[in-house]
Order: structure tokens, then C-alpha cells, then sequence
């Protein structure tokens, strides 16, 4: 797992700091530019106005263009962004109106804005970088969410944004400032667990959210915007997968990819794992009969978080290597494996003993 | 091809049909070029996500990487007001840009009383504030007889040296803690 906080020296600061992190010259400047200065073991110092940040990170560690956030009185700086990294993403915020039976981050009632620093640190990314917005339920804070893309994509045309929500909470008068960011410029990770509303209601734990979520998705068509659908597949909903898949066919083909993915064993996702967790190791028949439909009628399908070998033979093009860089794992038997640079492996906090009956190297 | 054919079943999840639309022959409909900002011309935006996904699998794969944000977290920042021995923010401007919200803009949960963070100065001014004062306590002892202007420039560089080294600490040329605690600047 690839550390996502830095430690560091204190700094006499009373709000948020941002800055890039800078080891070789750059073609573009920035007064958040911290310049490398020295270098020990373990430990290495640059300059910002005249004062010393010192970062303790492993020597091998390649911190040039890495953009930071360090917030008073904390030992430790949040990467915001790795310039080496394509999984960058941005917590926008921890409060969420929905209550998934397997979320992988419980809601808190708190919210701190970042909007402000986000900001900056996108101005900072390396060219081209595609910067994940995540959550709890990032369009809580619509109005400030909405500025930050808007605002950035005039800064920098050549970001994009992938944004995961619930897709609650938009209205019709959105549709300008959707227009005004750039359609081209995100996509949205939208969660649908069921075709049936009760199902989807039960597993999200909000009354009435299927019916908002097809109206907003139907806004969300007309906005022109690019949609991944997501699909966790669970105990809950496997009989109900081909039926799901008939929706997304009939109703929902203008997605850009209905992506159907394996559980996360943290959070409430680690809770619920023994009535939650799906085996598609030992059986994949649902999940089949889904892929054929949806494929045969042209949606693009993806599964993300399945080992390779979990997945038959026929289905493997299917699964691409999708779990993040910095909360990915292996396994012991994988050392073996001839297929591990395509194969997307297991969450840093997966447990073997409850996991997967048919993990054999390929 | 696909988002042709199959865009008036998506006008029936818009609600724009009755269901037996989706037995009209599609063709004509999409076509239709006239109106520039209409359903029809978005559809035909050339989405980097779908077009990746047409272009090759491959391609696709990369695009598609899977996000979510379980792991991470930025804990609340603590307001110091008593990180420097002379807080001043009084001179500063109260923007009201910097403000951190405890309640969202379409809040779901109530607002927590004494969650309210302040309005903060900038880092920059706060920056030179402390450098005003290294440079004020450099001269003071000696080591620096330039000009006292909030900028850590060459000359205050040296000074700093100058002074790590007297003192036995690092010797960087840049305001580090050390450097603070041994002016007595950082106060807590
Ligand atoms: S053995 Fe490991 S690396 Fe190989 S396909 Fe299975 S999970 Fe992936």
C-alpha cells in the first residue's frame, strides 16, 4: 500500500497549506512551489518562503510534482496529489444521505471544506492528470463542487474528473453549470444496485433514492454527461443481476460503461461481509447471464475489483486491473501467477480466510 | 453506432414516450441536426470516455480505473491561535473567503454548535509576520543588518546560517522549528 500521508516537521501555519513539491526545474512555476534543498536518509527538506518543510519519505519514494496539504498542528501531509500516480483522488466530503449496507466508508456527521486548497492543488497537477472526486455524497455541497470543476476546467482544460455520487441530488437548473464545465470533462460513477426500486431503496437504506436516481439519470442523458454505471454485486441483489441487466439495456444504454463490481471489505462492507459478500469464484452464473444480455444489446461492461482468476475464462477480457495503486495487494499463491500484471488482485484490508474459495495462480 | 440506435429507448427512461415508442425506427429522429444546443447534438459529443470504450479495450481499461475513497480522510485541522508569540490577526483582513463550513449547502444533518471554525489569514501574510520576527531577533543579535521586509532573501539566508551554526543546529539557511524555538518564536 503506498502511503497517502507524509510525515512531517511542524509548520507555523493557521489554516491549510498547499504546496508542490519541486526536485528538478519545471517549465511552469507557482508561488506554491516548494523547492528541494537537501537530502538524508529518510528525510528530505525543500524551501517555501524562506522556511524549511521537512518531509520524511523513503528515499526510493519519488516525490517530485506531488502536490500536498498540510493542515495546522498535524505531523502529517496529505498527498492530494502523486504526480506519478493515475489514482488520484479527492475526499470532498464524509457526509452522505444514503446508507449502504456495504459502504466502504461510513458517513460522519461532520464536514470540513476543502474546496478552496482542492482547488489550488488541481491548478497543480501534472498535465493531463484525471482526478477522482469522491465521497460521502460529493453533491452535498453542489454549489462549491460545481465552482471547484468549473473554475478548474477553466484554469486547466486538459484535466478531467471522475466523480462518484449517489446522483441525489440534482435539479433542472443545474444543467447550465453542467454545460458550463464541459460534458467532456467528467464522468460520473453512479451507483445502481437493483432494477427493482424496494431492492435498491433497502441496499442504499433510503426510501424513495431509485426513483430520484432514474430521474437523474434521465437529467443527467439530457445534460449530455458521460455515465459509469456501478453495480456492487452482493448477496442481495445476485438473483436480480440479469433483470438489472435488462434495465440497463433497455432504459440505460447511453452509459459510457456499466461497470459491476466486487466488494470492498472495509466499513460497513466489512460489517456486513457474511451475508454481503458474493463467492464469484465458485459461481458466476448471474453475473453470465447479465454480461451476455448487456453485451448483446451493446453496453459496454466492465468488472472491477474481480481477481482474474475468480472470473471464467470467457469473462476475463472483461475485468481489467482496477483496484488503486495505493490499496492494492497480492496474495501468496499470486507470486506464482503468470497473468499478476494483468490481474487487478485484492484490496489492501481483503481477508483470505473469508474471501474467495477459488484463488489458484494462472 | 451504439449511442445512435439506442437513444430513443433512453428517451423512454426520460420519460419523453409512451412505451410503445420504442418500436419507431430510431433513424430520422437522432439525424435531426438543426437545433445546436438540443438532446440530439449531446448525444453526439464526442465523450473521451465512450469513445475510448469504442476505440479499443485496451484502451478503454485504462480509462475506466476504478475509484473510490475508502482509506482516506482529512482529520479536522486544529486552529492555533498560540503557534506564534505574537498572534496579530487583527491587522489582517477578514475575507470571509477562507472560512470553513461545519454546515454543507444543502445540509442533511444540523449544524453542530461550536463546530464553526474562524476566519484565518492568509499563510503568506502570516509567513512574513514570522519572518519579520526571525529577522527582527537575527538583527538583534547581530547576525543580520539588512533590511527588515518580511522576505527571506540571500542576505537573510546567510543570516540564518550564520546563526544555526552559532547555536549548533542545522545549518540550512531557512526558518526552521529549531531556528524558531531558539528566538523564542514559536510559542505553545
Ligand atoms: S493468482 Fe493472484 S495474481 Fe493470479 S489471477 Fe489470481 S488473484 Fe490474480
Amino acid at each position: 500500500m503506498i502511503d497517502l500521508r507524509l510525515k512531517v516537521d511542524p509548520l507555523p501555519i493557521v489554516e491549510p497549506l498547499v504546496l508542490r513539491l519541486c526536485e528538478r526545474d519545471r517549465s511552469e512555476h507557482s508561488e506554491h512551489d516548494a523547492h528541494l534543498i537537501g537530502r538524508e536518509t529518510g528525510c528530505r527538506e525543500y524551501e517555501y518562503l524562506g522556511f524549511s518543510v521537512r518531509i520524511h519519505a523513503s528515499d526510493e519514494l519519488p516525490l517530485d510534482g506531488d502536490v500536498l496539504m498540510i493542515l495546522p498542528g498535524q505531523p502529517s501531509a496529505h498527498r492530494l496529489i502523486r504526480a506519478t500516480s493515475m489514482h488520484n483522488t479527492l475526499l470532498i466530503t464524509e457526509q452522505c444521505d444514503q446508507l449502504c449496507v456495504m459502504c466502504s466508508q461510513p458517513p460522519k456527521k461532520h464536514h470540513l471544506d476543502f474546496f478552496d486548497q482542492f482547488a489550488i492543488a488541481a491548478k497543480l497537477a501534472p498535465s493531463g492528470a484525471y482526478i477522482g472526486i469522491s465521497g460521502g455524497e460529493p453533491l452535498l455541497h453542489k454549489a462549491r463542487l460545481f465552482e471547484f470543476l468549473a473554475s478548474s476546467a477553466v484554469a486547466r482544460p486538459d484535466l478531467r474528473f471522475h466523480v462518484l455520487t449517489n446522483a441525489q441530488h440534482l435539479e433542472a437548473e443545474d444543467m447550465k453549470r453542467l454545460d458550463e464545465i464541459g460534458p467532456e470533462r467528467v464522468l460520473w460513477g453512479i451507483p445502481l444496485y437493483a432494477s427493482d426500486s424496494k431492492l435498491h431503496d433497502e441496499i442504499v437504506g433510503k426510501r424513495g433514492a431509485f426513483h430520484r436516481l432514474e430521474r437523474n439519470l434521465a437529467f443527467l442523458m439530457r445534460a449530455g454527461a458521460s455515465v459509469e454505471l456501478r453495480t456492487v454485486v452482493m448477496q442481495q441483489n445476485w438473483g436480480f443481476l440479469p433483470d438489472l441487466a435488462n434495465f440497463v439495456a433497455n432504459r440505460l444504454p447511453f452509459v459510457s460503461v456499466w461497470a459491476l463490481m466486487q466488494l470492498e471489505r472495509i466499513g460497513y462492507g466489512r460489517m456486513n461481509w457474511r451475508n454481503t459478500f458474493k463467492d464469484t469464484s465458485t459461481e458466476f452464473s448471474a453475473l453470465k447471464s447479465a454480461i451476455n444480455m448487456a453485451v448483446a444489446k451493446g453496453v459496454e461492461v466492465a468488472l472491477y475489483n474481480f481477481p482474474l482468476c475468480s472470473v471464467p475464462p470467457d469473462y476475463r477480457q472483461f475485468a481489467p486491473s482496477t483496484i488503486s495503486d495505493w490499496k492494492r495487494k497480492f496474495l501468496h499463491v499470486c507470486r506464482e501467477c503468470s497473468s499478476r500484471s494483468a490481474c487487478g488482485g485484492f484490496f489492501e484490508w481483503y481477508s483470505h480466510d473469508e474471501g474467495f474459495e477459488g484463488i489458484r495462480p494462472l | 453506432m451504439k449511442k445512435r440506435l439506442f437513444a430513443i429507448p433512453s428517451f423512454l427512461a426520460a420519460g419523453f414516450l409512451p412505451a410503445k415508442a420504442d418500436a419507431v425506427s430510431p433513424a430520422g429522429v437522432v439525424e435531426k441536426k438543426d437545433a445546436p444546443a438540443s438532446i440530439f447534438e449531446r448525444l453526439h459529443l464526442n465523450h473521451i470516455y465512450s469513445l475510448a470504450a469504442h476505440r479499443s479495450h485496451s484502451s478503454h481499461r485504462s480509462h475506466s480505473s476504478h475509484r473510490s475513497s475508502s482509506g482516506g480522510s482529512y482529520a479536522a485541522p486544529r486552529y492555533n491561535r498560540n503557534i506564534t508569540s505574537t498572534p496579530n490577526t487583527t491587522i489582517l483582513p477578514n475575507s470571509g473567503q477562507n472560512v470553513y463550513q461545519a454546515t454543507p449547502d444543502t445540509p442533511v444533518y444540523p449544524a453542530v454548535p461550536g463546530q464553526k471554525l474562524k476566519v484565518l489569514p492568509g499563510n503568506t501574510d502570516k509567513f512574513r509576520q514570522i519572518v519579520i520576527q526571525v529577522q527582527t531577533a537575527l538583527s538583534l543579535y547581530g547576525y543580520y543588518t539588512g533590511t527588515i521586509d518580511g522576505r527571506i532573501g540571500p542576505e537573510s539566508k546567510v543570516a540564518l546560517a550564520k546563526m544555526q551554526e552559532a547555536y549548533g543546529l542545522k545549518v540550512t539557511g531557512t526558518i526552521t522549528p529549531e531556528v524558531l524555538n531558539a528566538l523564542g518564536i514559536t510559542a505553545e
